[in-house]
């Protein structure tokens, strides 16, 4: 807390503030951020800030003399979009004001929130006790030293295994398991601790370099754990949510549209999106849908079956449809020819929770994914969604990435807590006990959870040459409507610099964003 | 009138930084979006809108936080704590855990603020971008804990919930062995807050007092009071320096119980209707008034009352400082009242 720098003047001065400040700025790089108001959540250049000043001293002007009615629109009908940027979000609003004279209606896109036979799952049906009330067992003062206590040696015995001291490792489990007969294990640090207990365990006795640590399931099985997942918690359903929304948007006017899902899973996205598309004014598209899935070992085509299921529900509501299944065992073992876009086509690629698997080593080669962002621009998508864990897990130390992991897993315990269903609970719990499992017992390219936070892949796709498509207060809004109809209180959605985050209290655990690819400049040489 | 809006533009614009007016003016605009005429509140739109960041284990400029949520209210608490010295290992990322194992110190008395965020009782959270940055800057200059906490918002939840979950919390800051520090092994709290948070500062600490438990001083930042009656203040600052009146009294009517005036014992604390102190074991008290805030005749009628209660009480009265001046540490007003809180503290 030093002296304030000289370049910002005392109060008094105010005017003077504004020039010296400006002479200061013009020293500085075009692109560098204000860092004083970069602490209050906002990023302006230094360089725009007496415009930007001119601008809110605009917009209060503006906004005192319009009508009431046309400042109701404005509060009602705009949607803001990424709020950090502040400059833009102040010209965003003058536009709308200045549109709104003639007090035009909104552009008429259809909205899920339009539809009315919204898919309930039992989750809906009042399962779960929506208290205004946190209705959680107290914790007494001895149990939250255990609890205290029981982190603290899980820590200890992690940076053991990460020096290779295995001796000290296995002394400090069978102090864990002691722990763990002292703590309630039927919610909080007692239930999560014994999953990374668990985990450290196996990796203390079978070394990562033997391989198979993790039992493979059976697809089915994945399965089972993956729709008890989606119906425990609200996590699945917010990406689907979302993504459909921003695919609505990004299809807008277009006749032919082509969906590719990097993880067809049971198709739990598309009904909704397909409903959406058959209210559409104007009409439904043509939708294809390419869903990409495992292949099956046990003789059923799954794929198959999830596209003829989509195809009735698609017949009933008057849409075209056509699926096709494409069955890879790695994301990047998919070719582009394999999913046979038109150039007529308007494409959206949806990747929920797949992206952070091609971060890892490929037998011999490097990680694949900057091949993989590579053929997806390629395909000139109108838009990529791209949902993804939000937290680091991917960290080149072992510590670190046990650390993360354990306060990431613990929220979304947390979270689970307040779903009282069985066995969507208790199988949820198992799903996620496979992910906290791979991130700790597993290495190389059998370590495929390698989650990396939203900031990281900013940097990745725009590297890849993909730019931001913000999703704005319609989405939020929709998002948070979403979670009051399914999930108790203490989920929280945040809107982050144009993307947005589904967390526990103040924690993000899912990051939604979309992308749309940058157009590489043509290499085709005209009239030859 | 419109003619008269510009003009208060410009008067602002003078009396503080550009930064500072970029700021405050960004949120009383979307502020206006929010309030609707019919006393309802833009929820979503504030929620969209409110710059909020996560907390950070990893220490910053020294200071870093962890969240905790308390089990019986399900709100909240974001603790701020300076980084213990490095260990030979490193640990920067355990030391949250690690030092939840201990008291503070055993031998010496580290303070413990207990900070209630301000905004009208209606906007901004514990993890909100402005409040988190104050918090990390309290850390540092106290070199003790900020507990920065969440409470029910109008008007949503309406008086007294603000006041019941700023109760709890202070209770709850009060069993946590980890926050203890000193011989006696207590927890050493101060209770502080701005605008609304002030507020709720004041009637904690008097519930506390009349309650037997222990604060050791108070720490109010331009908090929110105000009555039926119209000072002068409020009549000749009205929409000079980023606040209209009308806007105070939405969040007034928003806060207190439907039907109720602004004489009501929650707002008017030395009112026809508020009860006396004079006798209890009331907590010292730092009071900040801005000299541009229109509501500081109601802010220098409360540190009277609390003189002729028989009170300990300290003013600091900056003349030229506006609402909001210590958000941004660009000003000399900002420096005076880190001072003056640093003192007090330990004192």
């Amino acid at each position: 807390m030093g002296p304030y720098d000289s370049s910002i003047s005392a109060a008094a001065g105010g005017s003077t503030s504004s020039s010296s400040s400006a002479c200061s700025s013009s020293t500085k790089p075009p692109d560098q951020m204000d860092h004083l108001l970069a602490g209050a959540g906002y990023k302006v250049r230094s360089n725009d800030l007496n415009q930007v000043a001119k601008r809110l001293e605009h917009l209060e002007t503006v906004m005192v003399k319009s009508s009431p009615v046309d400042f109701s629109e404005l509060v009602n009908d705009a949607v803001h979009y990424n709020p950090t940027d502040l400059a833009s979000w102040v010209d965003s609003l003058l536009t709308e004001l200045n549109t709104n004279v003639s007090g035009q209606p909104g552009p008429g896109t259809a909205d899920l929130s339009d539809l009315r036979d919204f898919p309930a799952g039992p989750y809906g049906n009042g399962n779960v006790t929506q208290t205004g009330e946190f209705s959680q067992q107290a914790v007494t003062p001895l149990e939250e030293d255990v609890s205290i206590r029981l982190v603290h040696v899980l820590m200890t015995c992690a940076e053991a295994v990460q020096r290779g001291d295995i001796s000290l490792a296995s002394l400090l489990i069978d102090d864990l398991q002691a722990l763990l007969g002292r703590v309630n294990s039927g919610c909080g640090i007692g239930k999560v601790g014994s999953f990374f207990v668990d985990a450290l365990s196996r990796r203390v006795v079978n070394s990562p370099q033997n391989g198979a640590v993790q039992v493979d399931l059976s697809a089915y099985e994945n399965e089972i754990l993956y729709h008890h997942y989606y119906e425990a918690c609200p996590y699945l359903k917010f990406a689907h949510f979302t993504a459909n929304q921003a695919i609505l948007e990004a299809f807008d006017g277009q006749d032919c549209v082509h969906v590719i899902d990097f993880n067809l899973m049971q198709g739990l996205q598309w009904p909704a999106l397909i409903q959406a598309l058959a209210l559409r004014p104007g009409g439904p598209p043509l939708l294809r849908l390419t869903g990409i899935g495992p292949p099956s070992l046990d003789g059923r085509d799954s794929l198959r079956e999830i596209g003829l299921k989509l195809a009735e529900l698609a017949r009933s509501v008057n849409v075209r449809f056509a699926f096709r299944g494409v069955a890879a065992s790695r994301l990047d073992d998919v070719k582009p020819w394999m999913l046979q876009v038109s150039p007529k086509e308007a494409v959206a690629v949806n990747s929920i929770m797949q992206l952070h698997k091609l971060l890892g080593p490929n037998s011999s080669r490097g990680p694949p994914i900057d091949l993989v962002l590579d053929w997806i621009r390629d395909l000139n998508p109108r838009i990529l969604m791209v949902v993804e864990q939000e937290s680091n897990h991917n960290q080149p130390e072992f510590l670190d990435r046990f650390t993360e992991s354990l306060y990431y897993y613990s929220t979304m315990f947390d979270s689970l807590d307040a779903c009282t269903a069985q066995p969507e609970k208790t199988l949820a719990e198992l799903y996620i006990q496979r992910e906290i499992c791979n991130v700790v017992c597993c290495e190389g390219s059998a370590r495929v959870e390698r989650h990396e936070p939203l900031v990281r892949w900013r940097e990745r796709l725009s590297r890849a040459e993909f730019a931001p498509l913000h999703l704005g207060s319609n989405a939020f809004k929709q998002a948070r409507m979403l979670l009051t109809l399914f999930s108790a209180e203490g989920y929280s959605v945040e809107e982050n610099e144009g993307c947005l985050t589904l967390g526990w209290h103040s924690r993000p655990l899912i990051a939604a964003s979309a992308w749309q690819a940058i157009p590489k400049p043509s290499a085709a040489t005209p009239g030859l | 009138m419109a003619g008269s809006n510009e003009i208060n533009a410009n008067e602002a614009k003078k009396v503080v930084p550009l930064h500072t007016w970029i700021l405050i003016s960004n949120f009383k605009l979307a502020y206006n979006m929010l309030r609707r005429p019919d006393g309802t509140f833009n929820r979503e739109l504030a929620e969209f809108l409110d710059r909020k960041v996560s907390a950070n284990a990893v220490p910053v400029d020294g200071v870093f936080s962890f969240d905790v949520v308390n089990r019986s209210t399900g709100l909240l608490n974001r603790i701020y704590r300076t980084a213990p010295p490095e260990n030979d290992s490193g640990e920067g990322n355990v030391a949250g855990v690690l030092e939840l194992e201990k008291p503070l110190s055993c031998s010496e008395i580290v303070p413990v603020i207990l900070f209630f965020h301000g905004g009208s009782f209606s906007h901004s959270s514990a993890n909100s971008a402005i409040y988190d940055s104050f918090c990390r800057r309290l850390t540092g200059l106290i070199q003790g804990v900020v507990v920065s906490v969440d409470y029910r918002r109008s008007p949503e939840h309406r008086y007294p919930c603000a006041y019941e979950d700023g109760w709890e919390a202070l209770k709850w800051v009060h069993s946590r062995t980890w926050l203890s520090s000193g011989k006696e092994r207590k927890v050493h709290v101060y209770l502080a807050g701005d605008s609304s948070g002030g507020n709720i500062a004041h009637h904690v600490a008097h519930r506390a007092a009349t309650s037997n438990v222990e604060v050791l001083g108070n720490i109010l930042l331009h908090p929110l009071f105000g009555g039926e009656q119209r000072m002068e203040s409020e009549m000749k600052l009205d929409g000079k320096y980023f606040v209209k009146l009308q806007d105070r009294d939405w969040y007034w009517r928003a806060f207190l119980p439907e039907g109720e005036d602004r004489d009501h014992p929650a707002c008017n604390i030395f009112g026809p209707r508020g009860s006396s102190l004079t006798g209890l074991s009331f907590p010292k008290s730092l009071v900040v008034v801005a000299g541009l805030d229109l509501v500081q005749d109601w802010q220098l009628g409360y540190v009277e009352g609390l003189r002729k209660s028989g009170q300990d009480v300290t003013l600091l009265f900056l003349e030229k400082a506006t609402i909001g001046f210590y958000f941004l540490p660009n000003n000399e007003h900002f420096y005076t009242l880190m001072d003056k809180i640093k003192n007090f503290v330990r004192s």
